[in-house]
């Protein structure tokens, strides 16, 4: 605990110091230690189209090397390289974004349900859990992709917007139709268990 | 009633996390020492190893000699262990201290 009463931690601090000696065998301990939890992460966020999670994981490693300077030890080590990996990840959401949006395109008119859908009956643990991950991964990815950068990084229409370079009127489309798909997905399920 | 936003997160953690492979590991570490040798020489084996840090075979030997210039170089750079670390899987690396061995999880 510093004199301000701040929770420092000194072990992170003391591996972060030697990787700035250049101590190669601290660094393989900063790998060993953080890649699986990075890794996990990433995948997670990419699925199904895990192909690009290797690349982003290494980037995500040197970008961390490179600002480690910058690392105080208030936060531990791992939310702190997290927190480098969200960014990455939503450089990876800003660029498929970006390309052109074929399956949302062709459905640019279809009806649109109002925000705040409701679901009805009580959530089954991890069973529902599992159903939904399952509905994520066999979405189109692109609404996939808005549901989970919504959801999962608590991140708004309007920053969406910033990051992706679209107008946030055509963020808040593209949520509203990745609900909606995702609701009749849903319903679909239920009906088939009754 | 429940809400679809709390359905979408707790999908967030339904499945179990897919740790890095070794290979990753080891690909990842080579860069990192590559960006460490631009910036400038390596710690010294022997001050690694006075910090607490175990070495492989190879690095006692080499921190065994008084020659600041050859322990501060990356003995892994011309080691099989590394190559092998960083094209299989699981590669059969057995050094004790060795970092691609530990990522193979021997």
């Amino acid at each position: 605990m510093s004199p301000a009463g701040r929770v420092i931690h000194d072990a992170d601090i003391l591996l972060v110091q030697a990787i700035l000696a250049r101590d190669r065998k601290a660094t393989a301990r900063y790998v060993e230690l953080h890649s699986d939890l990075v890794h996990g992460y990433v995948w997670r966020r990419l699925a199904p189209k895990t192909d690009s999670v290797d690349d982003i994981v290494q980037e995500i490693f040197l970008a961390s090397w490179r600002s480690l300077k910058t690392y105080s030890g208030e936060a531990p080590l791992d939310a702190w390289i997290l927190g480098i990996a969200r960014f990455k990840v939503a450089d990876y959401y800003r660029k498929i974004l970006n390309s052109p949006l074929a399956a949302m395109e062709l459905e640019e008119d279809s009806p649109m349900m109002a925000y705040g859908l409701d679901l009805d009956g009580g959530i089954d643990g991890l069973r529902d859990a599992e159903r939904a991950a399952g509905i994520l991964e066999d979405l189109a990815y692109e609404y996939a992709l808005v549901l989970r950068w919504r959801y999962w990084e608590d991140q708004s229409a309007r920053t969406m917007a910033v990051t992706s370079g679209r107008s946030e009127k055509a963020v808040e489309r593209l949520l509203a139709r990745a609900r909606e798909k995702f609701r009749i997905r849903w319903m679909q399920g239920e009906e088939a268990r009754q | 009633m429940i809400k679809m936003k709390v359905l979408i997160q707790e999908a967030e953690f339904s499945h179990q996390p897919v740790g890095a492979s070794s290979r990753l590991k080891s690909r990842i570490l080579s860069q990192l020492i590559e960006l460490e040798q631009a910036e400038g020489p390596l710690r010294e084996l022997s001050a690694s190893r006075t910090n607490g840090e175990t070495l492989c075979v190879f690095e006692r030997m080499v921190a065994a000699v008084p020659s600041k210039t050859l322990q501060s170089r990356n003995p892994c750079a011309v080691c099989h262990g590394r190559v092998l670390g960083e094209r299989v899987e699981k590669a059969p690396i057995y050094w004790s201290g060795c970092p691609y061995a530990g990522f193979c999880g021997h």
